[in-house]
């Protein structure tokens, strides 16, 4: 009996001892390198895991440690502890390139640190510039705060990150809210923003811009943000029927009304040159993110998943229009173009190509990677990246303030969560045809309350038309209720049973 | 509790079903039942020459298996119900149908039920956020759309004069509400919150001119009663739809008496007279839907929800406010939180219940209530 609990003890001592290796081995370097990648891709990947490292460094010690002072920074580390999950983006890019190789590991590599750099001007603008710092709610484009020469911070930035980098990066958060009284059964994302806001680690601004998207639990929390906070709210509305003239009309007198009152409430003002520049870069984000989505209908395709959804969400979402989010795109265009060129497929196994709708699962973005690897599915596109948005007309202020009406409500998320049903089915079906696409997934979020209630609906007419769905059960961020083995066992369960799609190792 | 009344008997009988016998006996003789889910839709417009306006409910519904399959059970079990009813053909009365994208449960039964039921006329109504100069010139272009739709689907009269009549009609029958309801400040009232409610409902569910002189013979029932002497608290009630007065029964069964309502089929504020001074009666109904609707939906009237649940403690000396949310009701769900902090700093102690469209669980609500009332030193 003693020998017994004995070994139970040592064994429950040396579980996180070897958690921890198996992390890192999952996620270093040296755990890279021994798997044995190719010398072209293990060059590649420690040129982005140095140039991540560099920029993490030159941040921490070649400007926060200046600007804020040891101390400051120590402060800053203190009130925002999250500042540390971030350092392991090079683990994220690590499981991401698992099975990956050639131009599309790169592309993996050059995403991930795209976006590391956006994390780490995210920090800047919060550390360094507050007095100048509006808060947006993550369906609030930056351009308009941008121009105002504003710095805005996504307040939801965090709460997508996080559990990207780590499953368990805002469980303490979503924990906070839901002691706080937030009703357990509502969407993560917004739980998690609002413990982050309990807890203080997040920051302040001199005023906050929401909106009434995308959905309930998200725009009721503002209520409770703006009492916390205290300072000005301005809160954008977008109509259900936003497919009309009157609708555009009334977006883009509410745009002019959030222009009017930023420039009461914070120091900045309206440049409207500076507004068409970053018009004018959004246009070309745009046009060669259509460029790309050709490229990738040609079956197999040159680059799918994370470069794809990852690069959107970023660079579309919290830095559109902005110089490196326009070379981003013109990089992975030049990959996209070599591989087409050569003939190369992003994954030489592609058997099977999916889209994915709903928000991708953030606490388990590699599942995409594993059902690659193990029954050669490529996730070609997914609802958080395919939009409807038209170039944006730069000629006048009246112009520009319109199209970039159109262009919020067009977006993802907004045309999908507005308007009748149709918004939300015609799209995933417009997508299998697009993209040539042999299945669709639904990305069930337990929290996603309008998504849920057109399942029904979409599994009658994917039979109809022949289409097999996978609705996969999960929440968006918080892997208690719904397990990445439950998620691997369902996703297995679709693929052998409905699929019958055999094993890429067997 | 005494003995229900005859009139209360009536009020009882015609909350049994969801199309009621004087809805059946309007039907009968022509005229068009319009079913509407939502308090942002103005019962006057749909009072117009041969419509009348039926609020949507499910009484005794016993489960929503076949709504689940396309809602899903993650949705509130108000929208479920509605759709489980449809689907059994329980509104087979109902000739015309308007939703409003209030949340997005409501906005998904409207897309599951246009699917599933491909109704004759079905509209959903798209009621901004906030209130401006802007979205209310909005608001009333979507009111006289909405006119415009039922004009041509029905061949009714929707003209200016129409209207005022239907919102003077409006005004005569919520005035006799709220002179009953007005009772219910009284240290002692002469009405319990179930019977209120039961009439409310009724009201609601009923053709209006068809349930007047009963609402006008229980004013004059309740001028002999005494007033209630036995309770222990005086409460209020804030939230959501609520339906069933069973729920408030049991609630006044442990002592706490409902002498306030602050939900969406509540009295207040949403009984309050319509302002007849303005010309254009589309404007006028538009500013009087937000005016008289206090839904988390809308953005930035959280302070104004406050102020009035405030104003109404002291009015109707309330003594503790019992928040009831549906489930999965995330506008409610996440509003109730800074809502329950704001009041309790004002002193004014709160209960915060979840529960189900249908009544369920009374022996927990019975314990809640009881301990609640319990904490307040009553």
């Amino acid at each position: 009996m003693k020998i017994d609990t004995l070994i139970t003890k040592t064994k429950s001592r040396l579980t996180p001892a070897t958690e921890i290796l198996k992390v890192l081995l999952n996620e270093s370097l040296a755990g890279y390198l021994a798997g044995r990648p190719k010398p072209r891709d293990a060059a590649v990947f420690i040129k982005y895991w140095a140039l991540t490292w560099i920029a993490i460094l030159k941040f921490i010690v070649g400007q926060a440690l200046f600007k804020l002072g040891p101390l400051g920074l120590i402060r800053a580390l203190i009130k925002n502890p999250w500042i540390f999950t971030l350092l392991r983006v090079n683990g994220l890019m690590r499981r991401l390139v698992r099975g990956r190789t050639g131009v599309f590991h790169d592309s993996i590599c050059l995403t991930v640190h795209t976006v590391a750099v956006g994390v780490i001007d995210q920090l800047r603008n919060m550390l360094f510039d507050p007095e100048r710092m509006v808060i947006n709610e993550d369906l609030v484009p930056s351009d308009i705060v941008r121009a105002m020469g504003l710095n805005c911070y996504l307040l939801e930035a965090m709460g997508i990150v996080l559990p990207i980098l780590t499953p368990e990066g805002t469980l303490k958060y979503i924990d906070e809210a839901e002691n706080a009284g937030m009703n357990p059964d509502s969407c993560s994302l917004p739980k998690a923003t609002v413990g982050m806001v309990i807890k203080g680690h997040m920051p302040k601004g001199v005023a906050m811009v929401s909106s009434n998207l995308p959905c309930d639990a998200g725009a009721a929390s503002y209520a409770f943000i703006q009492r916390t906070y205290g300072i000005p709210t301005y809160r954008l509305d977008a109509p259900y029927h936003f497919h009309n003239e009157r609708a555009e009309k009334l977006f883009a007198k509410d745009l002019m009304g959030m222009i009017t009152w930023l420039e009461q409430h914070t120091p900045g003002h309206m440049d409207w040159d500076r507004f068409r520049e970053i018009c004018a870069n959004r246009n070309a984000m745009l046009e060669m993110e259509t460029e790309l989505w050709d490229m990738i209908r040609t079956r197999p395709a040159p680059l799918t998943a994370e470069t794809v959804w990852l690069s959107h969400l970023w660079h579309f979402n919290v830095t559109p229009g902005h110089p490196d989010s326009v070379r981003h795109y013109e990089r992975l265009l030049a990959l996209a173009r070599r591989n087409i060129k050569n003939g190369t497929p992003a994954t030489p196994n592609e058997r099977y190509r999916a889209v994915l709708w709903n928000p991708p699962f953030l606490h388990f973005v590699d599942i995409f990677n594993w059902a690659e690897r193990t029954y050669g599915v490529t996730l070609i596109n997914d609802s958080m990246t395919y939009n409807h948005h038209g170039p944006i007309d730069t000629t006048s202020p009246e112009t520009m303030l319109r199209d970039y009406g159109r262009t919020v409500m067009q977006g993802p998320m907004v045309r999908h969560t507005r308007g009748p049903a149709e918004n939300y089915l015609d799209d995933i079906f417009r997508m299998v045809k697009q993209f040539d696409l042999d299945m669709v997934w639904v990305a069930n979020h337990v929290g996603c309350k309008g998504g849920q209630a057109m399942n029904g609906i979409l599994r009658e007419k994917c039979r109809d038309k022949g289409i097999p769905l996978l609705i996969l059960d999960y929440d968006l961020s918080d892997p208690r209720i719904v397990s990445h083995d439950n998620m691997v066992r369902q996703l297995e369960h679709f693929m052998d049973n409905v699929m019958k799609a055999p094993r890429l190792d067997q | 509790m005494t003995k229900p009344s005859k009139i209360m008997k009536i009020f009882e009988e015609l909350l049994e079903s969801p199309q009621n016998e004087l809805v059946e006996k309007a039907a009968s003789a022509g005229r068009i039942p319009i079913g509407y889910s939502c308090s942002f839709v103005p019962e006057a417009l749909l009072m117009a020459d041969k419509l009348f306006p039926v609020r949507l409910r499910a009484p005794g519904v016993a489960g929503t298996e076949i709504a689940d399959n396309y809602l899903s059970s993650f949705v509130c079990s108000y929208a479920r119900s509605i759709l489980e009813f449809a689907l059994d053909e329980r509104y087979d009365q109902i000739r015309g149908w308007v939703f409003v994208p209030s949340c997005a449960h409501m906005q998904r039964l409207f897309d599951n039920f246009e699917y599933l039921k491909h109704p004759a006329f079905n509209h959903i109504l798209d009621v901004p956020r906030k209130v401006n100069a802007d979205t209310l010139a909005w608001m009333a272009e979507e009111l006289k759309n909405l006119s415009d739709k039922l004009a041509q689907a029905f061949g009714v009269d929707m003209s200016e004069a129409s209207l005022n009549k239907a919102m003077a009609e409006w005004n005569a029958f919520a005035a006799a509400v709220r002179t009953i309801g007005e009772q219910r400040k009284r240290p002692n009232p002469p009405i319990t919150g179930t019977e209120f409610h039961q009439m409310v409902m009724a009201a609601l569910s009923s053709p209006k001119d068809l349930i007047m002189p009963l609402i006008k013979d229980f004013e004059q029932e309740l001028e002999q009663r005494d007033g209630i002497q036995k309770y222990r608290a005086r409460l209020m009630l804030v939230g959501g739809h609520l339906h069933d007065p069973e729920f408030i029964k049991v609630i006044e069964s442990q002592g706490g008496l409902v002498v306030a309502d602050r939900f969406c089929t509540g009295t207040i504020p949403g009984f309050r007279p319509i302002d007849l001074s303005h010309g254009d009666p589309y404007q006028t109904l538009a500013e009087y839907s937000f005016k008289k609707t206090l839904c988390p939906r809308m953005m930035e009237d959280f302070d104004r929800r406050l102020a009035t649940i405030i104003d109404i403690v002291k009015e109707y000396q309330v003594d503790g406010v019992v928040i009831e949310i549906i489930k999965f009701c995330d506008l409610w769900g996440v509003d109730s939180m800074p809502l329950v902090t704001a009041l309790r700093d004002k002193g004014i102690p709160v209960l915060k219940l979840e529960r189900e469209y249908r009544l369920g669980g009374e022996g927990q609500l019975r314990t809640r209530v009881q301990a609640f009332i319990e904490s307040m030193g009553k």
